[in-house]
This record gives C-alpha cells, sequence and structure tokens, in this order.
C-alpha cells in the first residue's frame, strides 16, 4: 500500500472516497445495524417472542457456555464443514487449474461453468428431497445400485441415518452443491490476471506449478481470502442443507446433523421450544467464535504474504 | 498423442460431472410432468402425463404469472442497485484513503459473521415504524448495502485495478465519477456479473422476509405462493404443482445467467481489459 | 465467447422445450389420468364448490364488509368461498402460509400491531403460546358467549380452544382422534376376522402389538410400514406434571416397542411421510433386506416399469397397517390406489390425537362482529358441516348433532364401518388435561433416544441419559429427576 496524501490534489481526490460510499454506508445503518443491535440487546433478556422482555443481565450467555449441546453442535458444524470445504474448494481449485492452463487449452468453459453451477439454482428444498430419496436406506436407488452390483447387499449402508456416516454425506451434498460457485469465483479471479503474466512465464519455460504457485497464487490472493473467510462464515453459518435433510432442528442421526444455527433456531423460531433471548446469546456467542477465527486466518494469510 | 489422450480423460471426467449436476434438474422438471401420486410412489426420469393437471392445480391456488410479475418487480431493482452501489463501494474502499475507510471494510466484514435469522424480528420492528409494511420498498433499498459483495468487489479490485490506469486517466482531467464509470466499471464487470447472478438468486428465492412483509395476495412474491402450495392438506397430489411452479420459477435465473455470463466470461488468453 | 452463451441459452431452451414436449404428450391422453389424479380439495379451491349443497340457509340479516383470514390449512380457502357464496355481501381475504412460518408471520403482524388479519389459526401445539401472547380475543365474553355452545362441540377440542384459565380463545370445526388403518383382506387371510373390533383387539397394547407384528412375519408380511405407526398412542400421561418431568413406566414400555418392531425386522423400514411409506399404501414395495440378492444386468433403475418389472417377485412385502388420525382417510384415499375398499379401521392402544386446525379472532381485529360470525360459520353451523362433509369427502366435523345425524353412516369403502360413530368414541375418550405446551419437543427428544437405541448407537442407559440432558437443556424451568 502506497502512503496516503503525496500531494494535495490528492488527498482531495480521496475525498471522494466519503461520497461514493455514502448510500451504502446509510442503507446499512439503517437496515443492518439497527436490526442486530436490536437482536444485541434481546441478548440480554428473558424474552420468549411475544410478551415484555425482561433484563435477565449475562444469564443467556452463561447458560450457553454451560450447555453442552451448543458445543456439541459447534463440534458437528465443524465436522461438516471442514470436510465439504476440503471437498469443495478442492474441487474447485482442480477444476480453475485444468481451465486455465495454456497446454490444454480446453473448450467449453461457459457451458462447463453454467453446468457446474446449476446446483446453487435449485432451491435446496429440492436438493434435499432429491438426496433423501436416492439415499434412502431400504429404498433408494444408490443402495439398489450398489446391492446389484454385490456391494453391501447384506448390510445397506444407511446412508442418512446412521450417525457415523450421515455428517459426511452432508458434507459430500454441500461440496457438490457448492463448488460451482467456488469455480466462478476462481475462475473470475484468474481471468483478471493480465495474460502477459502467463506470456511471459510461458517464455521464460516455467513450469506448469511454477506458474500456478509463484503467478497464479500470488495474484489470486485477494479473492483467496475472500473465499476463505465468506467460506468459513457460511461453513458455520450451515443450516438449509443438514436441517432439511435431517427433517428438523434436532439433527438426527443421534443429534450428529444439528449444527449452531439450527439451534439457535430451535429456540428462536420453533414452536414450543420459543425462547429468543436465549437465541440471541447463541447467535452472538456464534458470531464471537467467528470472529476469533476469522482474525486468526487473516493474520495467517496476511503473514504468508510478507 | 499424449495430450490428446490427456484432453479425452479431463474432458470425460468434466463431463461425468457435469451430468451430476444436471440430473436434478432434469428430474425437477420431469417430475412437474407427474402426478403427486407418481411422485411420492416412484422415482422416475420418464415424463409423466400430468402437466396440464399439475398447471391447473397450480393456477387454482393463485395466479403464477401474478407471482412472476412481483417478483420481478422485486428482484431486477434490488439486482441493479446492487450491483451499482456495491462496485462503487467497492471501489472507494480499494482505491482512495480517507479516514474510516478501512473501519467501514472491516465494519463490513465483522457483520458478515453475525447470524442474521435473528434480525428478522428487528427489521420488521423497523419497517412496521417506517410504516412500510406491506411494499416492496423495505424489499428492494437494503439491496443497496450487500457487505458480502462489497467485500468481493474490493479483494476483486485489489488483484485487478492497476493505479497506474488511474493516474493516466486523472492526468488526462477525466472527473472521479466519470473514471469509475468509464474505466473501473468495465473492469470490474466479470466480478460485478459473478456477484449479479448470485444476488439475483438471492432475491428471486427470497422467502422469509417478503413472507413476514407483505399482507395483501396480490403482491406475493412467486416462492411465497409456492410455500402455501405445501401448506395444503393433500400435500401428496400437489407435489407435481409444487414441481412445476419451482421449475417455471427457474427460466428468470437462466435468463440473467445467460444475459451475465456474457460478461464473465472472456477467455483466459484475452486477459482482463486493459486498454 | 459466442459458445458460452449458446450453452447457457441451451439449458433454457432444453427446458422449455422439455416443458412443450410434455404439454403435447398430455393433450393426447390425459383424460384417464385427469380424472384420477386432480383432487377433488385442491380443484375445488378456486370456487367451484356450489354443486355440493343448495343454497337454502337463510341469513337473518344480510352480512357485509370485508375479513382476512390467516390460515396455515388450505381448507378454510374453501370455507372462506363457501362464506362468501352464502354472504355475497362479504369479502374474505384468505391468505394460506406454510404452517412451519406461519407462527413467525403472524407473531410479527399481531406484535406490530396490525389491524389484520381478523380471522386466525392455530394447530395444537402452537395454540397456547398463542395464548400466551394474548392473539386471540376472550370468546367467552359478550357478544360472543361462546360458553353456549359448549355442549355442540365434542369435548376434546373443546379443551384444547381454551387458555389456561379456561376461557375459550378459539375452536375447530374437525376433530382428530387416532386410529389404525389396516387391510381387512390380510387380516382374514391371517387372523381369520376383519371385523374392526378383533382386529383393534391385536393392537390392544404394547406387547400384543409386537406378537401380532412376530404373526404377520410369519406369514409374510409387516405389520407397519414405518416404526413411527404407533407414535399417536405414545403415552398416556403428561410429560410434565407440576413442572416436574415425567417419564413413566408406559414410555419405556413404548420405547421398548418401538425398539422391537425395528430389531425383529417386524416393519418395512420406511420413513413416514416419504415416497416408499405412501406406495405401501396400494401394494406390495420392494424392499431391500439382509435376505435379498438383487437385481439383474438388465434392470434400468431410472425407468419405473422396467425396475417394478425386474423387482417383481423377488422380494417384496405387503404392509399391514397405518396408524394416523381420522384425516388420514383423506390421505389413504389419494393413495390406496388398488387396495381401494380394502382397508378398515380400529382402535389403538390408548386414545391419541393428532393436529387439526383451530379458528379464532385477532384481538386486534376491527371487525369483531363479522369475523365471530364467519368463525360461527366454520364450526357452528349444521349446513356448513354437511357441506364439508361432502366436499373434503371424509373429513371428520366436531360439530356434535352432526355428527350423531351421520352416526350410523357405513362407509362402503371401509367395508360399511360406521366411522362418524367410531371416531366420535375415539374422540371421547381423549383426555385433553394430559397434553403440555412440552409435548412436542420432550415427544421428539424421547423419539430421537428411542431411535439411536433401535439402531445400536447408544445402549438404553446413554440414550435416555441423554434425553434426560435435552430436556434440561432446552427448558431450565422443568425439573428432572434422574
Amino acid at each position: 500500500m502506497r502512503k496516503a496524501g503525496e500531494n494535495r490534489k490528492k488527498r482531495n481526490v480521496n475525498k471522494m472516497g466519503y461520497l461514493f460510499v455514502v448510500p451504502f454506508a446509510v442503507t446499512f445503518l439503517i437496515f443492518s445495524v439497527y436490526p442486530v443491535f436490536r437482536t444485541l440487546f434481546l441478548s440480554f433478556t428473558d424474552f420468549k417472542g411475544f410478551g415484555d422482555p425482561n433484563f435477565v443481565g449475562a444469564d443467556n450467555y452463561t447458560r450457553v457456555v454451560g450447555d453442552k449441546f451448543f458445543w456439541r453442535a459447534l463440534g458437528n458444524t465443524i465436522r461438516i464443514w471442514s470436510v465439504n470445504i476440503i471437498l469443495q474448494l478442492g474441487l474447485a481449485f482442480l477444476l480453475t487449474i485444468v481451465f486455465s492452463d495454456m497446454k490444454y487449452r480446453l473448450r467449453g468453459l461457459g457451458i462447463y461453468r453454467a453446468v457446474y453451477y446449476l446446483p446453487n439454482i435449485i432451491a435446496a428444498t429440492s436438493v434435499a428431497f432429491l438426496f433423501k430419496t436416492l439415499l434412502d436406506w431400504r429404498y433408494g436407488s444408490v443402495n439398489q445400485i450398489l446391492a446389484s452390483v454385490g456391494i453391501n447387499a447384506t448390510d445397506p449402508v444407511n446412508w442418512l441415518g446412521n450417525s457415523s456416516v450421515a455428517p459426511y454425506v452432508i458434507s459430500v451434498i454441500g461440496a457438490w452443491m457448492w463448488f460451482g460457485n467456488s469455480f466462478i469465483l476462481l475462475m473470475a479471479g484468474v481471468q483478471g490476471i493480465p495474460s502477459d503474466y502467463f506470456e511471459a512465464a510461458a517464455i521464460d519455460g516455467a513450469g506448469r506449478w511454477k506458474v500456478f504457485r509463484k503467478i497464479t497464487i500470488p495474484l489470486l490472493r485477494p479473492i483467496l481470502l475472500y473465499v476463505g473467510i465468506t467460506s468459513l462464515i457460511g461453513g458455520l453459518q450451515m443450516f438449509d442443507l443438514p436441517f432439511l435433510i435431517s427433517g428438523g432442528t434436532a439433527g438426527n442421526p443421534s443429534g450428529k446433523l444439528q449444527t449452531v444455527i439450527m439451534y439457535l433456531y430451535k429456540f428462536g423460531f420453533e414452536i414450543g421450544t420459543h425462547q429468543v433471548g436465549y437465541a440471541a446469546a447463541i447467535a452472538y456467542t456464534l458470531f464471537a467464535i467467528i470472529l476469533i477465527v476469522s482474525v486468526v486466518q487473516y493474520r495467517l494469510m496476511r503473514e504468508k504474504e510478507d | 498423442m499424449e495430450l490428446k489422450i490427456k484432453k479425452t480423460i479431463l474432458y470425460l471426467l468434466l463431463f461425468i460431472l457435469a451430468l451430476t449436476c444436471i440430473l436434478p434438474f432434469v428430474l425437477m422438471m420431469v417430475n412437474s410432468t407427474r402426478s403427486g401420486i407418481e411422485i411420492m410412489t416412484s422415482f422416475s426420469f420418464i415424463p409423466g402425463h400430468a402437466l396440464e393437471d399439475n398447471w391447473t392445480t397450480v393456477f387454482g391456488y393463485f395466479n403464477l404469472f401474478r407471482g412472476f410479475f412481483n417478483s420481478l418487480l422485486v428482484a431486477v431493482p434490488a439486482t441493479l442497485l446492487t450491483a451499482y452501489f456495491s462496485a462503487i463501494t467497492a471501489y472507494a474502499l480499494a482505491v482512495y484513503h480517507f479516514r474510516g475507510g478501512k473501519a467501514l471494510f472491516l465494519i463490513i466484514v465483522v457483520f458478515m459473521m453475525i447470524p442474521g435469522q435473528l434480525s428478522l424480528l428487528g427489521f420488521y420492528n423497523l419497517i412496521a415504524k417506517l410504516k412500510l409494511i406491506d411494499s416492496y420498498i423495505p424489499l428492494i433499498i437494503p439491496a443497496i448495502a450487500a457487505p458480502g459483495i462489497v467485500f468481493f468487489l474490493r479483494q476483486y479490485l485489489l488483484s485487478v485495478l492497476s493505479k497506474s490506469l488511474l493516474e493516466a486517466a486523472r492526468i488526462d482531467g477525466a472527473g472521479e465519477l466519470h473514471i469509475f464509470h468509464r474505466i473501473v466499471f468495465p473492469i470490474m464487470m466479470p466480478g460485478v456479473a459473478t456477484m449479479s447472478i448470485g444476488a439475483f438468486i438471492g432475491n428471486w428465492n427470497s422467502y422469509l422476509v417478503p413472507l413476514i412483509l407483505l399482507n395483501s395476495p396480490e403482491k406475493f412474491t412467486l416462492p411465497v405462493m409456492i410455500a402455501s402450495l405445501n401448506s395444503s392438506t393433500d400435500i401428496t397430489s400437489n407435489q407435481g404443482a409444487i414441481y412445476l411452479a419451482v421449475a417455471i420459477s427457474v427460466i428468470p435465473i437462466l435468463v440473467v445467467f445467460a444475459f451475465c455470463s456474457k460478461y464473465i466470461i472472456s477467455s483466459i488468453s484475452a486477459g482482463a481489459v486493459k486498454e | 465467447m459466442k459458445l458460452r452463451k449458446v450453452a447457457a441459452l441451451l439449458l433454457a431452451s432444453i427446458m422449455v422445450i422439455s416443458l412443450v414436449g410434455c404439454g403435447d404428450s398430455n393433450k393426447t391422453n390425459s383424460s384417464s389420468d385427469a380424472a384420477a389424479t386432480s383432487s377433488p380439495t385442491s380443484s375445488e379451491s378456486s370456487g367451484t364448490t356450489s354443486s355440493g349443497s343448495d343454497n337454502t340457509a337463510t341469513e337473518p340479516t344480510a352480512l357485509e364488509g370485508k375479513l382476512v383470514v390467516w390460515t396455515l390449512a388450505s381448507d378454510l380457502q374453501q370455507f372462506s368461498d363457501y362464506f362468501m357464496e352464502k354472504n355475497p355481501g362479504v369479502e374474505v381475504e384468505t391468505v394460506v402460509i406454510a404452517p412451519a412460518d406461519y407462527p413467525t408471520k403472524v407473531q410479527s403482524a399481531l406484535l406490530g400491531g396490525e389491524k389484520e388479519p381478523d380471522i386466525i389459526v392455530g394447530e395444537p401445539q402452537m395454540l397456547e403460546d398463542m395464548y400466551d401472547a394474548g392473539f386471540f380475543e376472550d370468546l367467552n365474553q359478550a357478544p360472543y358467549n361462546a360458553q353456549d355452545y359448549s355442549d355442540k362441540i365434542v369435548d376434546y377440542v373443546w379443551e384444547v380452544g381454551q387458555d389456561d384459565s379456561g376461557i375459550q380463545r378459539a375452536i375447530s370445526y374437525q376433530i382428530t382422534p387416532a386410529g389404525f388403518y389396516y387391510r381387512r383382506d390380510i387380516a382374514q387371510t391371517v387372523f381369520g376376522t376383519d371385523d374392526p373390533t378383533e382386529v383393534g383387539k391385536l393392537f390392544a397394547d404394547y406387547s400384543t402389538i409386537i406378537q401380532t407384528g412376530e404373526t404377520l412375519k410369519a406369514a409374510g408380511y409387516k405389520i407397519f410400514a414405518s416404526d413411527a405407526e404407533t407414535g399417536y398412542f405414545s403415552g398416556d400421561s403428561a410429560w410434565v406434571v407440576d413442572g416436574v418431568l415425567n417419564v413413566d413406566q408406559a414410555r419405556y414400555d413404548y420405547m421398548d416397542l418401538c425398539v422391537a418392531l425395528y430389531q425383529n425386522d417386524l416393519t418395512a423400514f420406511a420413513s413416514q411421510w416419504a415416497a416408499p411409506w405412501y406406495q405401501a399404501m396400494s401394494g406390495p414395495v420392494p424392499l431391500l433386506t439382509a435376505e435379498t440378492q438383487w437385481g439383474t444386468d438388465s434392470m434400468n433403475i431410472w425407468d419405473a416399469d422396467s425396475f417394478a418389472a425386474a423387482t417383481e417377485g423377488t422380494d417384496t412385502v405387503e404392509v399391514f397397517a397405518y396408524g394416523l388420525p381420522a384425516w388420514g382417510v383423506l390421505v389413504m384415499r389419494d393413495n390406496v390406489g388398488d387396495t381401494a375398499g380394502k382397508w378398515g379401521v380400529c382402535s389403538g392402544p390408548s386414545y391419541g390425537f393428532g393436529g387439526g386446525t383451530y379458528i379464532g379472532i385477532s384481538s386486534n381485529s376491527e371487525r369483531k362482529d363479522l369475523a365471530w360470525e364467519y368463525l360461527k360459520f366454520c364450526t357452528l353451523t349444521e349446513d356448513t358441516m354437511e357441506w364439508w362433509i361432502a366436499t373434503s369427502q371424509g373429513d371428520t366435523v366436531s360439530y356434535i348433532p352432526t355428527l350423531e345425524a351421520h352416526a350410523d353412516d357405513a362407509n362402503e369403502v371401509y367395508g360399511g364401518e360406521q366411522l362418524y360413530k367410531f371416531w366420535l368414541e375415539q374422540a371421547e375418550g381423549i383426555d385433553y388435561s394430559k397434553v403440555t405446551r412440552y409435548d412436542k419437543a420432550i415427544g421428539d427428544a424421547w423419539g430421537a433416544a428411542i431411535t439411536s437405541i433401535k439402531t445400536g448407537e447408544k445402549t438404553k442407559d446413554e440414550a435416555v441419559s441423554e434425553f434426560y440432558d435435552v430436556v434440561e437443556s432446552t427448558y431450565p424451568e422443568i425439573t428432572v429427576n434422574r
């Protein structure tokens, strides 16, 4: 980063920055910051979703910290997410490398990119319904195909009902759903890199791996930081897929599919368990955790830069 | 020769991966032509004969075209606002050095980390105070502030924009807004287009907020209408109708995708716009 | 560059073509399917309900105005249409909201002080919270005086509509007692009788159900499609008594029943409300079991017909019974297919009920008089009840005079059983005082414990201890004595 304020003109130019961010900042303040602070306020009350909130101090937070199901949900989330992110980003990276390789010059990038993006377009409800049908223990096509070729015929795998398998099934489905999106982001980043870099490397006779490591990765770093942080945020806030597939906030089998947001949802929105104040405390505890992890992640990614 | 074999294998793998992505799509369309009972009792990729019935069922509940129109009325302006204001905000954050700029960027990232589900309560409260219940305004205007997209575009600019280009333009005497519109925005286009697709899908599929904020049935957006199909007592017979409605609702997304693809797609050898 | 645009457009056109293509083929041979599949309930919501009954009822005064109804069951849409038909001066706007989001929607609107809706509804498990929040108008006060009608409505329904202090807040037009729907032909083959009373004895208590299941298994049948069928009869005591968690012996017995059904291979291992579960209503289903060796190479699993042909006669099972509330008649009607007319209904090991739409007036409404007319029309009017019986083709109303008038009706689809009389008897046995606001969450936790035991993921002790933990962490106000 260059030092700001080299001359008067430059400083005036920088003032334009205020003007450009005003619409964003105003809208953001009204429609995002205000509701968030209201939720923060609720986390210090016993608000149940109706009636008057009573101030209870930090009670909700001590309850979160002592709630073993909150920590279990966090563990579940991390388990599902870590496998998911490795598969998702791995696949997206692989595709980016393959498609940006000057040697192969693969055609049809547009078609593939569009097709790979399709799972993002379909509503999560449809995806969940599809996989529940395909992976049904005794009636699903997957087990029927496996049985017909002689695998698992005597003891079919209960993909979604066995608590040591189901979390990873969710990871795989999630990776399948979102790899197209990551691929598009990475590809957009790679395409933004001026081609003279690659041409120069080609003239120097640099190998594929070397080009990738010395040119692609460093120039992609800002995008990678974005992908890294947003996958972390999105991953720890995972909800739709496990919720729909396990069919409720309990995250069965054996609670292994209960993510933190599902646990929050149980208290925030579910009939009979409405404890909005507690749900808000869960939200802010999760926020604190994400914040800490992000800071660490950011530090790590920045240090490599130097 | 070796390269050719490798390429063939690669194409084959890419094709298989593509197939898995298309299948659920095909299934959705096939199911929209099957009766609810057929869907519930068997799994098939052969189209059925119940399209007309499903059509009748859907339109017996609501006017799908009305919902379609309403959704467009919300999603198109919201997406345009998101695209433009995110771009200009990202540009300001990436290029200008002004007091509070860094802080704003940090706040944006931090706010992305707060689980948004519960903000709905406060959001409703606010909209009620502003007397904007049952209006499209609270569905459109907040789109101006899309933290995730600003974050991405800022990062994108950092990796593609060369500052010398800006200096050159300034020396030529171009105004800042002019520079943004004529030089920076085209350079950002691949990133903006990519994000716009996601923003449009998000707006188009948005369900809970419009459900809570809209009260008049004639203002309902498509997802709100479709969800009411689910609450029927005879869910079984409505399955086909739900698939049909969902299949129809996907069309605009495909159109937007086709449109934006034009911008996100620039072949690798062409590189970024530098002229 | 062009190629990519073409690709995206191609996708869109594939879809359009497939839709158009199917549309064409549909026109040629739609008649047979159309008649069979378009359900009367859904098609009539578009406003063609006039055929059912004559417009003979005379209203004393012509009603006028507008009403807004927010409901989570589309049934009420039909009631509204019928109401408008009878009262041409009234415009009823009925908004159907998905049940999962209904409480959120109503809550934000009413807490935000919205004057509309005028009519709100709730299912039993939501009602207590809604009463507490003060969403429902007190119906015992003048001019409503709902208490005058208390003998007209089945007792338990009346009680569900009352808040803690016994004030009437909501009324339902239907009763939802549960029973077992069973295959009479299988009963005849295996047990030598298809009489509802005799078959009821096969479900008399949990251990008898296991025996019945074993007998059916030996004869090559499965007693249930899923192991959730006994859920409506899962306990005869309250979950929480005076703020203390109450797990009585019957709960453990029920647990043992579920574990036995699963581990002894007595059910067809379908998931409730999933495709195979429905499929088993209409006849044999192909079941992947430990004994099965599957398939042939020519089997095409993507094609339902060839799949059915390939799996036919290899390993299919037929299911004997389903545990469902009175509205199960509607589910059955749509799904039994070839087995239509072969079903009977009998009582379960205890009295239970499931669901039901309760209608009340929003306390924020500014049109309460008209809303009360609507409420009376939907729940306390004989003509409407007659119309609903005809329209719904089998739903069971809660209005006692109508139920009694139909008590001797023989339902030919169910082998001439007097279903209305049967459901009324079942409904009279329901003890609503055992129902608490905690039931759904605690019942779900107990169900999760049962699942972990039956699949062998946890021992009984571990699962029960985890159950206690869940209850404790969910409801800090409940005392848990382990």
